[in-house]
């Protein structure tokens, strides 16, 4: 098992190597020079001055030779990652160095540690509302496949994951925020409010229920179906037949025998959602006005503020090849055949 | 006969592996097998045995059908026309042209200038009809609510404005209701300084009806003229009525005004000499005309108009439009063309609506030019014919036409069945171009994504060894990149460098292939992987059937029902993801619509609430569209899998 996880380990790191090197090089196409946006500023001191344009110049390419974009991509790329030395230093991530945020002007790291928390926050309370919700609804539904309760829930899930989720959360802010004013229409707390401790949780808390709602309901519909489908399948093994046939009770049936069994395309999915919660929590960050790793992400595509781009790309990348990570391993321990085969 | 058969084997190949699948494989196998279905008939059958899926083919047809033939009708004009302010966020509505019954047998007046229409009928009754959204929420600003005074007493004359209605009734009272936040009736609540107080002998005591001459309503300022040439006027001059005074003045000191029209930002008359009058405005001193080598150029107006009388003048919001005793028609500040009248026929009124005028000439005929982006120049055939109509009130964007004080037709802006957005465009007519544009844009994005899918699955699937090696893991790269936040990025590159918006949702579309293909590939390669091993395969490589060949010609027929499926769950995917990213602002740009960017202004409170319409038409369509697609993959699903058969 720790040869595997090995493997797997190793793999992932040169996945990431090439794709982080595919995402610098789509950062690296950008027409756009910070030099030269630094430097606006140089010029407007420079204005009386009879050899502006020439300082100008020279400033722009001793900014550049600063910055590294003198230098071609492969060098740039190696800069950025700490392994190659920029204006003859090494400052890049390996050294700690995540970028810099222009338009906040402050280091890319402090600008992301709030919405990081928050996002994570709730992506945790979406993921295990999601799972409590849908693992026993699959299951129910694939143990009385066909009745007309499952048919219902089918049409429902049909449905759920069918509509988007900026549907969603338009139509339940406009149920729940706007007609009934149960909750708040956006934002991170009460305006002005200066809470600590308990009440401050309480209030975030507050603010966070209905994204958490349209995060658990738009993916309600794909899992819910997933697990049916999975748990039917198992359900139709010789296994449970056997089990069954021994007298065991249909309690421990379905949830030891047939469970256990349609676990391993359900961990797929769980840890796939998971990641891909993560992309998904763009949209709804946006609509609610959420300070979240997304809404910074918007907000930094809209500002030029490439450097924090790039981060987030990698972040979304490293989420996403965890993620694959987490599947292996949860395979090895939920399957010992795969552990055999590998 | 041999050239025939060469060309019906030219036939494009995925049609012909449709066409197998679904009808047999020639009209000889199935004459002999007829009593045999074949497996992809019986799926078809199975197919429309449910109901849930055959419902969801229909809808989705008749989607398909609505949007490409909706939108080859009626193309979205993306130009300032398709655009009108006066109409923003209207409420679905088809009342605008809904004239009462009882003002069909007798009208005396139909005045309007925004949404909602005034009429007086020759009882002395006033009737109100159209849409108004009161911003204020105050239910004293209605306009649409007619004071109780008004109802109860005979009126005499009636004009509206944008927001606000005057009457006069016949023992002399002037009533004005409706929005008074910028002085349009001289009542308390003027909230600014600089509106023009309405006179106070109007205001406290009566004025002789029978002397009005003529009651009129600008945008939010109110004007009386009366047979002796006073003008009583007020409201919010400084921005609806710039030059008022100077032309109160000119009435006063020069000579009396006979006629008076509003634009939307001033106030122009004829006076008892048959003269412009437009006081200090400048705005409409010119006007175009042919010289004699047919060139348009622009001369001084009164220059034009010389020793000839002015015997009628009409305004529409930025025009006006005058008609000299000789019966020509000048007109000043609209670009469309003048109509051309019959030999000898000659203009004797002319009356203005928002973005249009009518004219009726001395024959009975009635001619519409101007703006027709809402039908206001759509004069009803049997119009052209002579003394059909002797009277018509063109009032804002509707037309209603009269013989002998009796009714005859309509036409014009009924209303919009969905409504408008924030610019005053159609959304209905939105949402047919949108729908076009989602479904274009999702259904390149599939095809690319088949095509790069199939090709990857298939030599990775059948070459196998180093080969599927290396393609899986270019695959596994690709399939780790995180979908939405790439997508974004790109957008957002592409966004920022200087590219025609044509060839940026062309990019968009390749975008959405390029990432979303790796699910697809591997599912091919999985299939084939089980399909090569398969008798026929053996067969066909002893007959010596070249590699390639049997990779796409043999093996691929026979997964085709497996790629239908995802092919069609991913159409409805691409869809989605190309409305979250206009949505998001990183996908098609306004003003062209798109289901997802007609969403984009739905993210303020104010919107999801009062103007529902903006969200719940997209969002319905949307919906309705991808939960067809879904079903119908997901039902394609369960009748190619012969093992659901077997289970129910």
């Amino acid at each position: 098992m720790g040869k595997y996880i090995l493997k797997r380990l190793g793999y992932m790191i040169v996945v990431l190597l090439i794709l982080s090197f595919i995402m610098f090089l789509v950062y690296s196409i950008i027409p756009f020079d910070r030099a030269v946006a630094e430097a606006e500023q140089y010029k407007q001191s420079l204005k009386n001055n009879p050899r502006a344009g020439e300082l100008y110049d020279a400033k722009i390419e001793e900014l550049r030779r600063e910055l590294g974009t003198d230098q071609n991509v492969v060098v740039r790329y190696l800069g950025w990652i700490g392994l190659a030395p920029i204006n003859g230093e090494y400052k890049g991530i390996l050294q700690g160095n995540l970028g810099y945020s222009y338009q906040y002007d402050r280091p890319a790291r402090d600008v992301l540690a709030e919405p990081m928390r928050n996002t994570i926050f709730i992506n945790i309370f979406a993921t295990a509302f999601g799972l409590g919700i849908t693992i026993p609804l699959g299951i129910f539904c694939a143990v009385h496949r066909g009745s007309r309760r499952d048919t219902a829930v089918q049409v429902g899930t049909i449905v759920g994951y069918s509509i988007p989720t900026f549907i969603t959360a338009i139509v339940f802010i406009w149920l729940f925020a706007i007609t009934l004013g149960w909750f708040p229409v956006s934002g991170m707390k009460t305006p002005g409010s200066n809470f600590t401790g308990f009440a401050k949780l309480k209030d975030e808390l507050y603010y966070m229920a209905l994204p958490l709602i349209v995060m658990t309901f738009s993916s309600l519909g794909g899992m819910t179906r997933y697990v049916r489908a999975s748990m039917s399948e198992a359900l139709s093994l010789d296994c449970i037949r056997t089990a069954r046939a021994k007298g065991l009770v249909e309690k421990t049936v379905i949830y030891s025998h047939a469970f256990r069994n349609a676990l391993i395309p359900i961990i797929t999915l769980v840890i796939g959602w998971f990641t891909g919660i993560f992309s998904g929590s763009i949209v709804i960050e946006n609509i609610f006005g959420l300070n979240g790793v997304g809404r910074i992400y918007i907000l930094s595509l809209n500002n030029k503020d490439f450097e924090v781009v790039l981060l987030l790309q990698m972040f979304y990348v490293i989420i996403g090849l965890l993620g694959n990570l987490i599947i292996d391993i949860a395979y090895g321990i939920a399957d010992p055949r795969v552990r055999v085969n590998k | 006969m041999k050239k025939d058969k060469k060309s019906s084997r030219k036939e494009f190949v995925l049609f012909r592996w449709l066409r197998r699948m679904f009808f047999g494989a020639s009209k000889e196998l199935t004459m002999a097998d007829e009593r045999y279905d074949s497996p992809s008939k019986l799926a078809v059958k199975r197919f429309f045995r449910r109901p849930l899926a055959t419902g969801a083919v229909v809808v989705l047809l008749g989607m398909f059908l609505f949007v490409f033939i909706g939108s080859a009708i009626s193309p979205a004009d993306l130009t300032e026309t398709g655009s009108e302010m006066l109409h923003t966020n209207m409420a679905p509505t088809q009342s605008l042209m809904k004239l009462p019954k009882q003002m069909k047998d007798g009208a005396v007046d139909i005045s309007s200038r925004g949404t909602f229409t005034i009429g007086l009928d020759t009882e002395g009754q006033v009737y109100m009809w159209g849409y108004y959204f009161n911003v204020s929420g105050d239910e004293a600003r209605n306009v649409m609510t007619i004071p109780e005074e008004v109802k109860n007493s005979k009126i005499a004359h009636v004009a509206a404005g944008s927001d606000h209605c005057v009457a006069i009734s016949e023992d002399g009272h002037v009533y004005a209701w409706g929005e008074y936040d910028n002085g349009q009736y001289g009542l308390n609540g003027s909230m600014i300084a600089s509106a023009r107080k309405e006179p106070d002998e109007l205001l406290e005591g009566t004025i002789d009806a029978s002397a009005v001459k003529q009651l009129i309503c600008g945008n939010q300022v109110t004007a009386i003229l009366m047979e002796d040439g006073t003008i009583y006027a007020w409201g919010n001059d400084g921005l609806c009525a710039t030059n008022l005074s100077s032309v109160i003045k000119h009435g006063k000191q020069d000579s009396k005004l006979v006629k008076l029209a509003f634009t939307n930002d001033g106030l122009y008359g004829i006076d008892e000499n048959g003269a412009f009058v437009s006081g200090k405005s400048t705005k409409f001193n010119l006007v175009t005309v042919k010289d004699e080598n047919g060139r348009s150029v622009s001369v001084d107006i009164y220059e034009y108009i010389g020793d000839r009388k002015i015997v009628d003048i009409a305004a529409t919001g930025n025009a006006i439009a005058l008609v000299a005793d000789d019966g020509e028609i000048i007109v000043s500040g609209m670009k469309e063309p003048l109509p051309e009248l019959r030999e000898g026929e000659k203009a004797v009124s002319v009356s203005g609506g928002t973005r249009h005028f009518v004219l009726v000439t001395d024959q009975g005929r009635v001619y519409a030019w101007g703006q027709n982006y809402r039908k206001q120049c759509e004069v009803p055939n049997d119009f052209s014919e002579a003394g059909v109509v002797d009277k018509v009130f063109a009032s804002g964007f509707q037309n209603y036409a009269f013989k002998d004080g009796k009714f005859v037709d309509n036409w014009g802006l009924k209303g919009y069945i969905m409504g408008t957005d924030d610019m005053g465009r159609d959304v209905f007519n939105r949402i047919m171009n949108g729908g076009k544009m989602t479904m274009t844009v999702g259904a390149v994005a599939v095809i690319v994504s088949t095509i790069i899918g199939i090709i990857v699955g298939c030599i990775s699937g059948y070459f196998g060894g180093a080969v599927d090696m290396l393609l899986m893991r270019v695959t596994e790269i690709f399939g780790a990149i995180p979908f939405l936040p790439f997508a974004l990025c790109l957008s957002a590159i592409f966004k920022s460098s200087n590219i025609r918006e044509n060839t940026r949702i062309f990019i968009i579309m390749l975008i959405l292939g390029v990432l979303s293909w790796t699910g697809l590939a591997r599912l091919v390669r999985g299939q084939i992987l089980a399909e090569r091993e398969k008798e026929f395969v053996t067969a066909a490589r002893a007959m010596g059937v070249k590699e390639k060949r049997i990779a796409f010609r043999h093996i691929l027929p026979n997964i085709i029902s497996v790629l239908l499926v995802t092919v069609t769950l991913d159409f409805a995917g691409c869809m989605l993801t190309e409305s979250s990213l206009s949505y998001l602002g990183f996908g098609v740009q306004l003003p062209r619509p798109t289901w997802g960017n007609m969403l984009d202004g739905s993210r303020n409170a104010l919107v999801i609430q009062s103007y529902w319409w903006r969200w719940l038409f997209p969002a319905l369509f949307l919906s309705i569209v991808v939960i067809c697609i879904n079903i119908i993959g997901d039902t394609l699903r369960d009748v190619f899998d012969p093992k659901s058969e077997v289970e129910k």
